[in-house]
């Protein structure tokens, strides 16, 4: 098999290198972080940063889109139809992007 | 109609003190849910399966709102919630286990047995399904409005390559029906309870990140949510901070309270003892969750309690040290000298070398290490993340991390690291941070990622895409923290992240 970019060699050669014994479970990250391993949203397989989409913005909308990190990235699919209205491109638009909890639902 | 009835006469059973009266919230539940919701012998459909924390119901009705169009003001949210919290809340044990989900504990990290742990806690803390109580059919309509909503979840990893749905609805439906069910003592029990006035005096002590450890002295005022709360918080070096905000009890017990602590918004997540004397929690920055720390707090005149000192640790020498409590007037200390004062008994201490200073009074007992030498520096937390962020105006905030510095001795066997190990306190360090490995700086994550403070903070740089780093990458980055106290070295791991665009009171 041969990588295609850049990042999948790395993970090759993390392989190589047996690194993937390194791999984090997922719990020992900090309550609450995704880490859906294809990747996670705050930390990839290996509990760093490494292998994540970077920037994420590149490629936010082909995850976030089908709802990847539900609990972390707003999806338009189901939940937050317009979170992207008035910024076509994630990159470039990025300020665009807010959150999505009011900051007035408070107990 | 019997059945509305029924809910009705219930919640006038269960009223707590402190809340609004039963009858106008139960009419206002009816106003706001019933247009959806139906009425079933049990009360309304779906809510009345249910019980969940203060928190969790405001997560539930935003989300009528965000998804259902649900219309409703903040004010009648609020009370809703209170009600719901109220009659169908958690008992303070059902809750107790994950209360770092609710004191928003930036650090904490669970462990967890499959499957529960690639089936929920995947994508959310498992305190997010485990502070909730459902009846079996609830647990097992929960698992079909996940899919529902987040459809994508049977093909997401660790959803593929196996039957997700039939492991949700039969595994972990029926664990979490057999673990949380919707009636159980320990709610039965708090229910019937006599609930203990939450207003009078309060002592506390906590930290004040970027300012220092602090004790102080808080009134409660009212006899319903909102409480009035004024009273200051005092530094080790004497500098007051006033306070003053409003609280509100959920349940008989959830102290959720926003103050202004000498200029700055502060939240307390915090919990009523059942016997009404003591509060324990978290008090953080309200516009920033990661800067916080715990909260202790004891009623003011409840017997001889002691909650700590102010300083946590004092280098030999002169020194005055706040031992914080109540009932200290006849503190008896094994040096130094003591005067009362509101706050508890202050100690004027003058001693050398290494030591403990021990104080009591009745079966409060404390004490407090002085020393000239330390053998080993801890830096606490050992691994946190932090998260970029700002730039806009809608846009998270960046997310700092909050680092201390502790000092240590070996113990009796002369090792560092062993469980004999001493804790003294904490010191005062200097801090650095450096890139955790190669790629960390071949990506230059020191230079991109944020700044370390004087104080132990760490303050993430901008969100965005930065042209000046490969693949444009964020200003993440992996690093090593470093603190320097009395020529001793420590580090801990920092991950600088992405940031969070969903962000509830329940992560």
């Amino acid at each position: 098999m041969k990588p295609l970019n850049q990042k999948a060699e790395r993970v090759q050669q993390a392989a190589a290198e047996g690194q993937m014994d390194e791999v984090r479970a997922m719990q020992t990250v900090t309550a609450g972080c995704a880490t859906t391993f294809d990747p996670g949203w705050e930390v990839d397989p290996f509990g760093g940063l490494a292998a994540l989409c970077q920037p994420m913005e590149a490629d936010l909308y082909g995850c976030s889109d089908p709802c990847w990190w539900p609990a972390q990235v707003p999806d338009i699919m189901v939940n937050h139809p317009n979170w992207d209205e008035g910024a076509p491109n994630a990159a470039k638009d990025w300020r665009s992007l807010g959150a999505t909890y009011p900051a007035d639902a408070e107990t | 109609m019997t059945a509305r009835t029924g809910s009705l006469t219930a919640a006038l059973i269960i009223t707590i003190a402190g809340t609004a009266p039963a009858l106008a919230s139960e009419r206002l539940l009816q106003d706001s849910c019933s247009g959806c919701h139906t009425a079933e012998e049990s009360g309304l459909s779906r809510i009345s399966g249910q019980r969940k924390t203060p928190e969790g119901w405001m997560m539930t009705i935003v989300r009528m709102q965000q998804a259902h169009g649900l219309d409703i003001s903040a004010a009648d949210r609020r009370a809703v919630v209170q009600h719901l919290s109220d009659t169908q809340g958690l008992a303070p044990a059902e809750a107790a286990p994950f209360r770092y989900a609710l004191e928003k504990d930036p650090n904490y990290q669970e462990s967890l047995e499959e499957p529960f742990a690639s089936m929920c806690a995947r994508c959310h803390t498992a305190a997010r399904g485990l502070l909730q109580n459902r009846t079996a059919e609830e647990w097992e309509l929960h698992m079909d409005f996940h899919v529902g909503h987040f459809p994508t979840i049977e093909y997401q990893a660790l959803g593929r390559d196996r039957e997700w749905y039939k492991i949700a609805r039969t595994e972990i439906a029926d664990y979490l029906a057999e673990q949380n069910p919707l009636e159980t003592a320990a709610w039965t029990d708090w229910r019937a309870a006599e609930k203990q006035p939450v207003a009078g005096g309060w002592v506390v002590m906590t930290d004040l990140p970027g300012i220092g450890e602090a004790y102080g002295k808080l009134t409660v005022i009212g006899e319903n949510s909102p409480y009035q709360i004024s009273g200051e918080f005092v530094t080790a070096d004497g500098t007051v901070h006033p306070a003053s905000g409003q609280m509100n009890l959920y349940t008989g017990y959830e102290w959720r309270a926003n103050l202004d602590i000498g200029g700055t918004a502060y939240r307390q997540v915090l919990a009523l003892s059942e016997d009404g004397n003591s509060l324990q929690g978290r008090q953080f920055d309200r516009g920033n969750d990661a800067l916080g720390a715990p909260l202790t707090g004891v009623r003011d005149g409840a017997g001889s309690s002691i909650l700590g000192t102010v300083p946590s640790a004092v280098p030999a020498g002169k020194a005055r040290v706040q031992v914080v409590g109540t009932g200290l007037e006849s503190l008896a200390s094994s040096t130094g000298s003591t005067a009362a004062n509101d706050f508890g008994t202050a100690l004027s201490l003058s001693t050398e070398g290494n030591g403990i200073v021990t104080f009591s009074t009745g079966n409060a007992e404390g004490q407090i290490a002085h020393y000239a030498s330390i053998d080993s520096i801890r830096v606490e937390p050992e691994f946190t993340i932090a998260r970029v962020g700002g730039g806009s105006d809608s846009g998270p905030a960046a997310v700092p991390a909050y680092f201390n510095a502790v000092g240590m001795w070996n113990g009796p066997d002369g090792q560092a690291g062993t469980e004999d190990d001493v804790r003294i306190g904490r010191v005062d360090a200097q801090w650095s941070v450096a890139n955790a490995h190669d790629h960390a700086a071949h990506m230059k994550d020191t230079e991109y990622a944020g700044e370390m403070q004087a104080s132990g903070i760490f303050l993430p740089a901008i969100a965005g895409p930065n042209a000046d780093r490969p693949f444009s990458a964020n200003n993440v980055g992996e690093l090593k923290v470093q603190a320097e106290a009395m020529g001793l070295r420590a580090e801990a791991m920092l991950i600088v992240t992405v940031q969070r665009f969903i962000d509830p009171p329940i992560r």
